[in-house]
């Protein structure tokens, strides 16, 4: 690693962690004009994302698929392809690895990395038909990949209610559970952490060396200008194509991480608002692996901290949401000043 | 009687005084005259007329609209006093009819509503008076580009003014639209108003103004009456006598044993981003240690030949060879790998990516080869090394190789591109206005390396709107005009031979004299 680059994952980290703890110290403020006990609060909401080995376990659990997703996000952002459809991609990604394993009767050694290729196939299907959409045909990417969002959670609510549904499952929308050698194996007893996080920092790791490669160069030279990258005997049609697989592909491995992980089976909108938050934490770790994996970190505590704060201090949920809020808000302005540093 | 405008002495420098636009220029313009105003690119045409618009202020100088003294320190200002200007750029809202742009942004007389109507009207008592034809109810996209020209002019025209500032207004005209627009202008002038013409096209001058000012690098080569002097002089007033330069010619000792043939083209036909033709039929080759000079007026091909030469554009038919291979139909890659060179004509929308560093700029094209790169992963130890090299090979002025090009003057922004483009001995080099936009030093240093890459034995397609670098770099010298090789002559031709050449005149066809 040379200083440059040390220098840019320190940068990303750097800005990452002063954006969220900008937002908190707003958000103090407000509890305070409010009315509210601020300090109280804060360390109840502190304590809630690390106070016990059980909601630290819960952290990491949330961090897991956000990072994975926000990963694939930053992919696509650093070429300038805005990929919306993280939900989307996670939910195909998640159903086909889920599919294979509940129906094909095959060794675990053998099952378990081929349903890690399905969800990543399943979510570079989703991500590619975007990608493929707008490098033939030049359809704008937020359309299509938002479309592709509705008709993954569609086929998701069909699919749990009819087709996959579990027939011992008291009617709930949901799928059976699969095999209990393909589950990942718990990484500390008593908690919901699973080896699903090993899977991630790998990922991450991967991430960055994709940012150091061949390929991470094309698809930052596509990100500059299409003008750029076809001068420098790029394929931009067939680079663009490439990044939304890649970018697809890894929300499909987050939903493998959720549903091989956490739920180990599928259930009606396992993705909840997974997209949208991947966005942000792509945005605040400055679309570097390294500040995604900080950033990834700090919103779950955020997300699950808020949550305790909420049951514990009958401050209302909606501070996280200001907060984060306020995260978008100095992300976007940070973005913004250094575009006019320019 | 009083000028319609009179400046003197402006005087305008940009980028903290490194560069002087407008040096002590002084210019009148008679009332009801057609003053058309000469000169190279970035020879100061345009920045003269930003002052008098208000879009720049200049350092210094005085100007005087109708006799009185005036401040213009915005367009607001130049529209009070009657002073109007049509960009080379339109600025219409192409959703819009031609109606609603007009009356954009005026106070309307039946606020909060728009008159649509009484603007139709006078719209179309407008167009009466002066020749535009024009159809205020049309949409602007559904409109040729002359008609959206006199959608400017008749916008500029309904605000009332009296003095009209026209910038290349022919430049994207077909030579119809040419003759329409100059009868247009002739009707302006009878009804009394003042119209400045920035042109570089010599013919215009004399076809239709009354006046005549030239600029060379933002001084005032002089200003008069067209009546009183001549094609020759204009042009010699325009280029300058004095050669800035002086570049040693040596020559390439040719190898009798290869073929020295580098890039040939057969029957080459291609279309613009309109779908319409940009280059027709043309047929030429360079040989090694041989610089082609393709002369011409903007817009006349020469950025769709380079395209083509480089495989950025498709072609329609024909056929083109680098060092005997066929090249036709390929990719870029597939061009840069045979070892054709391109410094593009736009350095910041294709040369370079902005807002990546020196470094990573350097290899922009050789990113995937072996030197850079392991199993697929950069090698940044490697990638230093070599911006280290280049910088100090070609004397880069940056603060390192981390900065990013952003930061750099055009000059070394332009030192990065040759670096990168003739730092691996090209054996064919595509140069699209290599100097265009860069200092006297910086200039003289690109020539410089174009001829030392040609006395390497590479073959160069030198395009360029200068004429003057053109014929000091040249071999031969081919002229473009409306996507044809008006023939190919030798290097030492005159320059009024050329430039005749450039208005269409085919001297090795004499019979086509038409244009």
């Amino acid at each position: 690693m040379t200083e440059a680059t040390a220098k840019s994952a320190f940068n990303s980290v750097i800005s990452a962690v002063t954006a969220v703890f900008t937002a908190l110290i707003f958000g103090f403020v407000l509890l305070w004009v409010c009315g509210y006990d601020a300090v109280k609060a804060y360390t109840t909401m502190f304590n809630g994302a690390f106070g016990s080995a059980n909601r630290f376990a819960e952290t990491i659990v949330k961090t897991i698929p956000l990072t994975v997703m926000a990963l694939g996000t930053a992919i696509a952002f650093k070429s300038k392809i805005w990929n919306i459809g993280g939900n989307g991609q996670f939910i195909v990604g998640g159903a086909l690895s889920l599919y294979v394993a509940l129906n094909f009767k095959l060794p675990a050694l053998i099952m378990f990395p081929l349903s890690i290729f399905m969800a990543f196939a399943g979510g570079a299907l989703w991500g590619g038909l975007a990608g493929y959409l707008k490098a033939k045909y030049n359809a704008n990417e937020v359309i299509t990949t938002l479309m592709l969002n509705y008709i993954a959670s569609f086929l998701l609510a069909w699919l749990v209610r009819g087709p996959m549904m579990d027939p011992a499952g008291f009617g709930f929308p949901q799928t059976p559970l699969i095999d209990k050698s393909l589950q990942l194996s718990s990484l500390l007893a008593g908690t919901r952490l699973h080896s699903g996080f090993i899977i991630a920092v790998i990922i991450v790791i991967l991430c960055w060396i994709l940012s150091r490669s061949i390929f991470g160069f094309r698809m930052e030279l596509i990100g500059e200008s299409h003008e750029v990258a076809a001068y420098s005997g790029i394929n931009v049609k067939k680079t663009t194509l490439m990044t939304m697989l890649i970018s697809g592909g890894l929300a499909g491995l987050a939903g493998w991480n959720e549903v091989f992980g956490l739920h180990h089976r599928l259930l009606d909108d396992v993705a909840g608002n997974y997209g949208s938050m991947a966005i942000v934490i792509a945005l605040l770790g400055g679309l570097h692996p390294l500040g995604i994996f900080v950033s990834g970190l700090l919103f779950s505590a955020l997300l699950v901290g808020g949550g305790t704060m909420q049951r514990m201090s009958g401050i209302p949920l909606s501070l996280v949401d200001i907060i984060q809020g306020t995260v978008i808000i100095f992300v976007i302005s940070r973005a913004a000043l250094t575009l006019k540093s320019k | 009687m009083a000028y319609a405008v009179e400046m003197s002495n402006i005087c305008k420098s940009f980028n903290k005084g490194k560069v002087q636009a407008l040096d002590g220029v002084n210019f009148t313009l008679g009332r009801a005259k057609i003053h058309g105003i000469l000169g190279e690119n970035g020879a100061g045409k345009t920045t003269l007329m930003n002052v008098l618009f208000g879009l720049y202020r200049a350092d210094s100088g005085t100007i005087c609209v109708n006799g009185k003294p005036v401040e213009i320190h915005r367009p607001k200002d130049a529209r009070a006093l009657g002073i109007g200007m049509v960009h080379q750029h339109f600025m219409l809202v192409r959703t819009m009819t031609v109606a609603e742009n007009v009356v954009l942004g005026l106070p309307s007389s039946k606020a909060p509503f728009l008159d649509i109507k009484s603007a139709t009207s006078k719209l179309l008592e407008l167009s009466n008076v002066f020749g535009l034809k024009i159809d205020p109810g049309a949409k602007v996209w559904q409109l040729s580009v002359g008609e959206q020209q006199r959608a400017e002019i008749v916008s500029v025209l309904y605000r009332g003014v009296d003095i009209l500032i026209l910038d290349e207004p022919t430049a994207v005209l077909t030579p119809a639209e040419t003759r329409d627009f100059f009868k247009m202008l002739g009707k302006m002038k009878a009804e009394g108003k003042s119209v400045v013409l920035i042109t570089h096209k010599l013919e215009e001058i004399f076809d239709i103004a009354d006046e005549a000012t030239v600029l060379r690098n933002g001084k005032l080569a002089c200003s008069t009456e067209v009546s009183n002097t001549s094609k020759q002089e204009l042009t010699r007033m325009m280029v300058g006598k004095d050669v800035l330069f002086n570049l040693k010619k040596s020559s390439y000792e040719k190898n009798a044993l290869d073929s020295n043939e580098r890039l040939k083209v057969k029957n080459l036909s291609a279309l613009n981003n309109k779908g319409l033709s940009a280059l027709d039929n043309l047929n030429f080759s360079i040989e090694a240690g041989e610089i082609l000079g393709v002369a011409g007026v903007d817009g006349n091909g020469q950025s769709e030949l380079c395209e083509v030469l480089t495989g950025l554009r498709r072609i329609e038919s024909g056929d083109i060879s680098v060092n005997g291979t066929s090249c036709t139909g390929r990719e870029p890659k597939a061009f840069i790998d045979l070892g054709v060179a391109h410094i593009p004509e736009d350095r910041h929308m294709t040369g370079m990516a902005m807002n990546m560093d020196v470094s990573r700029n350097l290899i922009i094209k050789d990113f995937d080869r072996k030197e850079y790169s392991f199993l697929g992963i950069l090698k940044s130890g490697a990638i230093e090394r070599n911006a280290d090299r280049a910088i100090a090979e070609y004397e880069i002025k940056t603060s390192g190789a981390e900065a990013r090009v952003r930061e750099l003057s055009g000059g070394n922004q332009q030192k990065i591109i040759l670096a990168r483009e003739l730092g691996k001995n090209p054996k064919v080099i595509i140069a699209n206005q290599p100097t265009r936009g860069l200092d006297i030093g910086a200039t003289e240093y690109v020539r410089q390396k174009l001829l030392e890459a040609r006395d390497n034995g590479a073959a160069i397609l030198l395009v360029s709107a200068d004429l003057e670098e053109i014929m000091q770099l040249s071999d031969r010298i081919a002229v473009m005009y409306r996507g044809r090789m008006t023939g190919i002559v030798p290097g030492a031709s005159t320059m009024e031979e050329i430039g005749l050449m450039m208005a269409g005149y085919d001297n090795t066809k004499p019979e086509a004299c038409n244009a």
